[in-house]
């Protein structure tokens, strides 16, 4: 989310690097770069104006207090505002409770109701999904064919174009803990669907009313929030889509508007792809604090069994097995980029080549490896031309693909050792923040 | 369409023509109320896109952009009956006009885009002292804005231009709303007594191929089907063989949203368009959509293609900045904007008769 916002940021600060007095010249452009990212990232054009005044004048005028730097100070004034923005953090109670589904036509409702619904079931409840989408055709199928995926129940009835009269009668009928309600896609602007939403809001007193809304959406989102909200108190937003280069920051605006946290954020097309969104996280995300309590998480959540020894990648003892366990996680973990953004990098790049090696390859990485011996696995130096010829062979796979292996293994390697490089500023910086908040 | 954006352009042309007009008078020399020698309004008052932005009628003589000095400002108010507006002069207004098109979701650099050609339109620019203020400003404006949505496409006069059956192909990101545009089209063609055919192209939602038939039944429309998770390209190719075979005019093929950052479902889109070769293919994006529009339309420009763009949704954000961002990033012309959830809510898209509108008079 946000996109390259991290990176103006991190240019604007480095600006403010070794100063003791906060200049002002470089405070207005910091400011400056900040609109510019938050604009193109779609945030409420009102609410930018005020976010950077705000940030701007506490920059210039609150004191810094002693031992803090011009950049530590102006970073924290950045970061707090941020938070701000993106809301609170919203818990996710796991409990006897039904949840309405609100949005625009094509946001992504009906995918991210079954995302839910695999949410909860993964956490052990018992999960129902009540389709009152009457209108599209298709609807009943495309839920059911999802929940058939997932295995909760659906109730629906595409027959029926009375969604009062489904909901009424899935009520009775699904017994389960979590009851979802998909509803129809309908826009602040049609009277009759939002009275609609609101009656099916009173029949099935819903615990929550998530406001479901698409992160291309532009400056629409504030006051397609702010009617939906009017309607039927909106107290959660899931933002989906964020796996295309949309930023995201329209529902953000929504966010204000409604006073509700982002609850989940939705990152591709199957059931799996759903995140619980913890605002603090993402801003240090952002702006290259790393999170490694995230990651940690993650880690943990992710590779039990197979163990990745992250501080000994680090400390530079990374050998193919290690790349091996990696690729194997990557495909359970999510992307590497992912997995890097967490680390605490500051401002440092790492290499696009490191990155933006395509699954496939992975994949095909993954099948030569299988063909080397544990020594190769353990001690990559012994590989000779013939130890290659028969990996290659073993493998079916070109020479090339088996040198670009190689090359790739090293290219790691040095990245890894660069992080810890660029580890010692930040942790300081970190644990200045730690004491801030 | 566009409302907000009219609002907002009337004030800023308002606040324009006030800091314009003023300007004589400040300088103190020669104000207009001596002499108006050449008629009143001479050159198109009315907003009539097409004509050039005053620029161009007068720069005879020095033609010198830079900020004008008061000396000089003089000498052209009494040699020339002129006066030159200076960047100065109008940089509040432009900054309004900037916030209005941010609100109105034109993209960050579609806005840039159109805002540098006013403003160089605009400063520097010499306007004779009885030519209406409106018309220098109007032009400026319109111009600007066309040249970001450029010229029209009639889609009929274009399918009888070409060989039966004509093939369309919908593409565009998830969610926008391209199984029901097909749907529209597919309405509006067989109204203007085409007859049309569809192939279900999206085999990878749930749901979509149900949609389409629906729609299809509901229409009374033959749709060409497989199973979830076939081929689209291979659907698509036995619709264009139906077509043949049974001398329908026009094939629609619908296909599965796809992120234009997903390097393999790009490369399906590719397949596609390789197997049926599409006449014409539809870019369909969602006029709610703010500065990604910009991204998602190059990148789809880019990687397969595109000769013409429908606005869906617009009964939802009527600002319709998503269309002027769109055309901007790739200069493909709007042939439709949708406008409701019937199939009848669907517009022909015509950028003169926009653009008129948008500049003429009060909101």
């Amino acid at each position: 989310m946000l996109g390259n916002l991290g990176t103006n940021l991190k240019d604007a600060l480095k600006k403010l690097a070794g100063k003791t007095v906060i200049d002002r010249v470089a405070v207005e452009e910091l400011v400056k770069d900040l609109q510019r990212a938050l604009l193109q990232a779609d945030v409420n054009v009102k609410q930018v104006m005020q976010l950077s005044q705000t940030i701007k004048k506490r920059s210039l005028e609150e004191e810094p207090p002693k031992g803090v730097t011009a950049r530590e100070h102006v970073l924290k004034i950045v970061y707090e505002e941020l938070v701000h923005l993106v809301g609170g953090k919203v818990d996710v109670q796991l409990g006897r409770q039904t949840i309405l589904m609100a949005g625009l036509q094509g946001s992504g409702k009906t995918t991210t109701t079954a995302k839910i619904a695999r949410y909860f079931k993964k956490k052990g409840l018992r999960v129902g999904v009540i389709c009152a989408d009457t209108f599209r055709p298709g609807a009943y199928t495309q839920i059911k064919t999802l929940c058939d995926r997932v295995q909760v129940n659906c109730f629906g009835n595409p027959k029926e174009t009375d969604a009062r009269k489904i909901v009424a009668e899935g009520l009775q009928h699904l017994k389960d803990e979590v009851i979802i309600v998909d509803t129809q896609g309908r826009h602040a602007l049609e009277d009759e669907l939002i009275q609609e939403i609101i009656d099916l809001n009173e029949m099935t007193h819903a615990t929550h009313r998530w406001l479901v809304l698409d992160a291309a959406l532009g400056q629409q989102a504030r006051e397609q929030a702010r009617r939906f909200h009017e309607a039927v108190q909106i107290d959660g937003v899931i933002i989906t889509k964020m796996d295309g280069t949309a930023k995201g920051g329209g529902a953000l605006s929504a966010v204000s508007e409604t006073g509700a946290g982002i609850v989940f954020v939705g990152a591709g097309e199957t059931v799996e792809d759903l995140e619980w969104f913890d605002p603090d996280s993402f801003i240090s995300r952002l702006l290259g604090m790393g999170d490694l309590k995230a990651l940690a998480e993650k880690v943990q959540e992710s590779i039990q069994e197979e163990d990745i020894d992250v501080n000994a990648m680090l400390s530079g003892k990374f050998t193919l097995r290690d790349m091996y366990k990696q690729l194997e996680a990557v495909n359970k973990m999510g992307p590497l980029k992912q997995v890097l953004s967490m680390l605490p990098l500051g401002g440092m790049e790492v290499p696009d080549g490191a990155i933006d090696v395509t699954s496939t390859k992975m994949e095909r990485y993954r099948i030569i490896m299988d063909s080397m011996t544990n020594i190769e696995m353990d001690d990559p130096t012994v590989l000779n031309g013939s130890r290659v010829q028969r990996i290659a062979m073993g493998a079916g796979a070109t020479l090339e693909e088996v040198r670009e292996l190689i090359k790739y293994y090293k290219m790691m390697k040095r990245t890894f050792k660069n992080l810890k490089g660029g580890e010692k500023g930040m942790q300081r910086l970190m644990k200045k923040f730690g004491r801030f908040s | 369409m566009f409302k907000a954006l009219k609002e907002k352009l009337f004030s800023v042309r308002q606040r324009l023509e006030t800091t314009i007009s003023e300007q004589p008078a400040d300088d103190g020399v020669a104000s207009s109320t001596q002499e108006t020698p050449e008629p009143v309004v001479p050159q198109a008052s009315q907003p009539q896109p097409a004509t050039v932005t005053p620029v161009a009628h007068d720069d005879e003589g020095t033609k010198e952009k830079k900020v004008p000095g008061f000396a000089q400002k003089v000498v052209s108010l009494v040699r020339d009956r002129e006066f030159i507006i200076s960047e100065k002069d109008i940089e509040e207004s432009l900054s309004d006009l900037e916030i209005g098109l941010l609100e109105s979701d034109v993209a960050f650099s579609a806005t840039d885009a159109i805002l540098t050609k006013v403003r160089e339109d605009l400063t520097g620019s010499k306007r004779k002292i009885g030519t209406s203020v409106d018309s220098v400003i109007t032009n400026a404006l319109s111009d600007a804005l066309l040249s970001v949505l450029g010229e029209g496409v009639n889609i009929l006069d274009f399918i009888a231009s070409r060989e039966k059956p004509v093939k369309i192909l919908f593409t565009g990101v998830n969610g926008t709303g391209k199984t029901t545009s097909v749907a529209k089209v597919a309405n509006y063609l067989t109204k203007n007594g085409l007859t049309v055919a569809i192939g279900a192209g999206d085999t990878f939602r749930a749901g979509a191929i149900e949609q389409i038939d629906v729609h299809g039944e509901r229409l009374g429309l033959k749709v060409i089907q497989h199973q979830e998770g076939s081929d689209p390209s291979a659907v698509l190719f036995d619709t264009v063989q139906y077509a043949k075979a049974h001398n329908v005019d026009v094939v629609l093929g619908d296909t599965a949203g796809r992120f234009h950052n997903r390097v393999n479902l790009m490369n399906q889109l590719a397949k596609i368009r390789r197997v049926i070769q599409p006449d014409l293919i539809v870019y369909v994006d969602e006029a709610v959509a703010g500065n990604d529009a910009v991204i998602r339309a190059e990148e789809f420009a880019k990687s397969v293609g595109m000769d013409a763009v429908m606005l869906t949704k617009v009964d939802m954000d009527p600002k319709g900045g998503a269309a002027i961002s769109i055309a901007h990033a790739v200069g493909k012309p709007l042939i439709f904007i949708g406008v409701g959830q019937g199939y009848d809510d669907i517009v022909p898209f015509e950028p003169k008769a926009i653009v008129a509108d948008l500049l003429a008079g009060e909101a």
